[in-house]
């Protein structure tokens, strides 16, 4: 109680450290949507005409479609005339190394604490990092295309490698699929190109950080992760925003495609901005993930760990295609104050012995609502199909809500569902335990929510799993008492 | 959609009494909200598809004779869907009238998701309203048939009131001939401390059964619920229970058989509306030949309603190639101090337990049978009137 508003504050700021803004010239179109906009982001990327054309398609299905509501969300009207579809930090050319990035920037991704420069060679992990609507640069090339692999910006592999974008693009998610695919496919700026060639071991970690930094964008970035015939890759996925009044929407689509014997596994650290305690503010974030497991004996592993955002819309998910495939979800979602999500996974299985497996822990704080959404279908010709689920949801304090809504389909006589889910609190007992061991409130909450999510941060590498608990912790900063 | 509006010809054929304006109303919130298609959520695995494509007729349909029971029990015949109210022997206690103007004006079915209940009020011939004070010794025994003939559409409206402290038990025998539509909608309150135990047993054939049931349960109030669905063309019942105070306590258990051409969909919702009530929920489907299962079971705990309990509990069997089975089990939670659980499963016969009898000398269908018919008969195993649960039992049998 002998707090101070100083104190009070601090805490309150350092909430969400990713906050800043960093002032930097950017090249931004005007705000609104219309075909003049689809065609100018593509001449700003000097793109070739089958990708304009592809992303006109896009623009004139999307608008025939609806938002969707079918989510447990209530999403205020976005107003997509208002928007600027591209933005990107002013350079003259494009730098050839990283020495030649804006130091500005590189200044940026260090506070963020994202290993660019020399402290990308001790990390070992090669890093894309996306600004606004680029990519700013890519570490590590050099020692990736010695093992055959690519790793680049997704505006390079169109100009580089346009014969494996136009094979792959959209074959996982078509632009067709949703709302706010088809609205990516239209307006997508940059993202991440992954190649692994047939038999290849990826040697390091991949990454991608993503930054919003300019007013009024939004971030449309794309993904694609094409896995050979028994190649092995680990990506890893992170995104901040500055701290603003107004709402941003992003709406990014990933793509995996598995083929025989390939294994992909992928790892987000949701931590967008959230709004402030009264709900103000924060990103809007409406993802299509998608991994094909094309042929027979692929893995696709997803595991998230989602504290970020003011609404989350986002169910990353696996086809389960080819024969003996395999799947993999494992997910926290943190809500505090007034954050909403809607997050779950799709197992699509259509081959035979194919397997999944969904671990999902909800935890909701303050005035927020947190669901589970996935599902489960089993099709007619996957013979044998295994699916195990385990959802569970821990409430903290008495104005939150939990929620799950699972969807079981099954077609094939052979197969095998299995779906359990439970909701509870934080047990008086539990946190009696550890405070009579002499942890304080804040500190036994975060014990005991970090034991409920532990069967989720196991499956995360190492450097992130460490910011995954600390990001828990400074989340669920206030959540008690 | 609106084919089947027409088909069904909503405003010919009523009766000239007191509710033309409550039937008007109820057309008219019809056609603002239409039926349901497979893009509204709660009816995102049905399709009406049956429905559309059937002419109706209003030719009266022959009488039917009433199924016999080895049990007593006093029992309303709804023959062709409407009750001769005449030459009726209630036991004392039981007061069956029409409903009044007034309850009929404030009732509201939602939007699209509660077409039919919408489609019950602009149509319905006759609303009774049961009302039972005290403790029943028998059984009250509903029985609602159809006959070979019927190609119309009946739309039975029942509300059933238990009086604090009432005891009763309400048995439905719904048996279907016919190919048409009957739509029904109940409204059943329990006061302080009654106590309903409510089961229907129902076999539909080419007839789309649709059913809503809204049942109130107030403090220290019991309602046990028990369903044996032996299949139907298109049957698709709607039961919500809300448990409005401290005590109130309510129990579902069901088992669903579909085969050859045959679609069943249950939507049940438990509604927590304040603390210290409790619920329970376990649910089987079987489904053979080319049938359809479909369950969707919502728990729903309101702000504030502390101490609560819900545990719901769905497994179903996959018996054949052509077959499918869709379960959506569903929380919503909105109060700390509460636990909440479910499990769903689907699966088929453990080959192991096949071996096991075999290996005694049981034949293969036998055995297969034997493990059917204990799978279904479980949810059964907790009806406290012996007569009520074998009989129940003995339907079951003769099925599997």
């Amino acid at each position: 109680m002998n707090q101070t508003v100083e104190q009070v504050n601090q805490v309150i700021q350092q909430r969400y450290k990713a906050g800043f803004y960093t002032d930097i010239e950017s090249d931004r179109v005007r705000a609104g949507l219309d075909e003049e906009i689809v065609a100018m982001i593509s001449a700003k990327k000097n793109e070739p005409a089958w990708l304009l054309e592809w992303r006109l398609k896009a623009f004139h299905h999307w608008q025939t479609m609806r938002e969707p509501n079918w989510a447990h969300l209530k999403v205020p009207a976005i107003d997509f005339q208002k928007i600027h579809y591209y933005a990107a930090p002013k350079q003259k050319n494009r730098p050839k190394s990283l020495d030649e990035v804006d130091p500005k920037l590189l200044e940026t991704f260090d506070k963020l604490g994202v290993p660019l420069h020399e402290r990308a060679r001790l990390a070992g992990v090669a890093v894309d990092a996306v600004f606004d609507s680029v990519s700013v640069g890519t570490t590590f090339q050099k020692e990736l295309k010695e093992a055959g692999v690519i790793f680049c910006s997704f505006s390079e592999a169109v100009q580089e490698h346009p014969e494996l974008v136009r094979e792959y693009l959209g074959s996982v998610v078509p632009f067709t699929d949703n709302y706010f695919a088809a609205l990516n496919s239209a307006v997508f700026s940059d993202g991440s190109f992954v190649y692994i060639p047939a038999g290849t071991r990826c040697p390091m970690e991949l990454s991608t950080y993503f930054r919003i930094n300019a007013r009024d964008t939004g971030q449309f970035e794309r993904t694609l992760i094409i896995a050979e015939p028994g190649s092995e890759v680990s990506y890893l996925e992170g995104c901040t925003a500055p701290m603003r009044d107004e709402n941003q929407l992003h709406a990014a689509v990933v793509e995996l495609v598995a083929r025989k014997k390939a294994k992909i596994k992928y790892s987000t650290v949701q931590n967008w901005y959230p709004g402030d305690e009264n709900g103000k503010g924060g990103i809007y974030n409406f993802v299509t993930k998608r991994g094909d497991c094309r042929e027979d004996d692929a893995r696709i592993s997803w595991t998230q760990v989602e504290t970020g955002s003011a609404i989350t819309w986002k169910y990353p998910s696996c086809i389960l295609r080819g024969d003996r495939s395999a799947g993999e979800f494992y997910s926290v979602a943190l809500t505090h104050n007034h954050q909403q999500a809607d997050t779950g996974t799709k197992m699509i299985h259509l081959g035979k012995d194919t397997t999944s497996k969904i671990i999902s822990k909800g935890i909701s704080a303050g005035k927020s609502n947190n669901s589970y959404r996935g599902l489960v279908r089993i099709a007619k010709r996957a013979a044998n199909a295994r699916n195990y689920t385990q959802c569970d949801s821990l409430l903290i304090g008495k104005t939150c809500g939990a929620h799950t809504f699972p969807y079981i389909e099954s077609a094939n006589p052979t197969a095998k569902v299995e779906h359990e889910a439970t909701t509870s609190r934080i047990g008086e007992d539990q946190l009696f335990y550890c405070r009579a061991r002499g942890l304080d409130e804040e500190d036994a909450v975060a014990m005991i929510v970090d034991g409920f999510c532990k069967e989720v941060f196991k499956e995360l590498p190492m450097e992130f799993a460490v910011e995954a608990k600390a990001l828990l912790e400074i989340s669920l900063e206030g959540a008690v008492g | 959609m609106s084919a089947l509006i027409d088909s069904l010809a909503i405003e010919a054929r009523l009766p000239a009494d007191d509710h033309v304006e409550v039937r008007r109303r109820a057309h008219k919130m019809l056609l603002k909200h239409g039926f349901p298609d497979i893009k509204t959520e709660a009816w995102k695995y049905t399709s009406l598809r049956v429905l559309e494509k059937r002419a109706f007729s209003d030719h009266l349909p022959g009488s039917n004779v009433l199924p016999e029971l080895p049990f007593a029990a006093t029992v309303l015949h709804f023959d062709n869907g409407l009750l001769n109210a005449n030459d009726l022997n209630l036991p004392d206690g039981v007061t069956l009238e029409p409903q009044s103007g007034a309850q009929l004006d404030a009732v509201d079915h939602g939007d699209r998701a509660g077409a039919f209940g919408w489609l019950n009020l602009a149509r319905f011939e006759q609303a009774w309203q049961l009302r039972i004070e005290g403790q029943l010794e028998q059984p009250l025994v509903l029985v609602i048939s159809t006959a070979e003939d019927f190609h119309g559409d009946v739309h039975p409206r029942l509300a059933i009131e238990l009086a604090a402290g009432a005891k009763a038990q309400i048995i439905e025998v719904h048996g279907d001939c016919g190919e048409g539509l009957v739509n029904i909608v109940q409204d059943i309150v329990l006061e302080q401390s009654a106590n309903l135990h409510h089961l229907i047993s129902r076999q539909s054939a080419q007839s789309a059964w649709i059913q809503r049931s809204h049942v109130k349960v107030a403090g220290d109030a019991d309602y046990r619920f028990h369903t044996l669905d032996r299949g139907g063309r298109l049957t698709r019942h709607d039961l919500a229970v809300h448990l409005t105070a401290s005590g109130a306590h309510a129990e579902i258990d069901g088992t669903v058989l579909v085969n050859d051409r045959q679609h069943v969909d249950f939507h049940t919702a438990i509604d927590h509306e304040v603390g210290h009530t409790n619920s329970r929920e376990s649910f089987r489907i079987l489904a053979d030949g080319s049938g359809v299962g479909v369950f969707n079971g919502r728990i729903h705990i309101q702000r504030g309603a502390d101490d609560s309990h819900s545990d719901l509990n769905t497994a179903n069997l996959l018996l054949s190639e052509a077959a499918r089975i869709n379960a959506k089990p569903e929380l919503e939670i909105y109060a700390e101090e509460v636990t909440a659980s479910h499990g769903a499963t689907i699966g088929q016969l453990e080959d192991q337990a096949l071996f096991y009898l075999r290996s005694r000398g049981i034949p293969a269908d036998q055995a297969s049978a034997l493990l059917k018919q204990g799978f279904a008969a479980a949810p059964f195993e907790n009806i406290e009137s012996g007569p009520v649960r074998d009989w129940l039992l003995g339907v079951l049998n003769n099925v599997i």
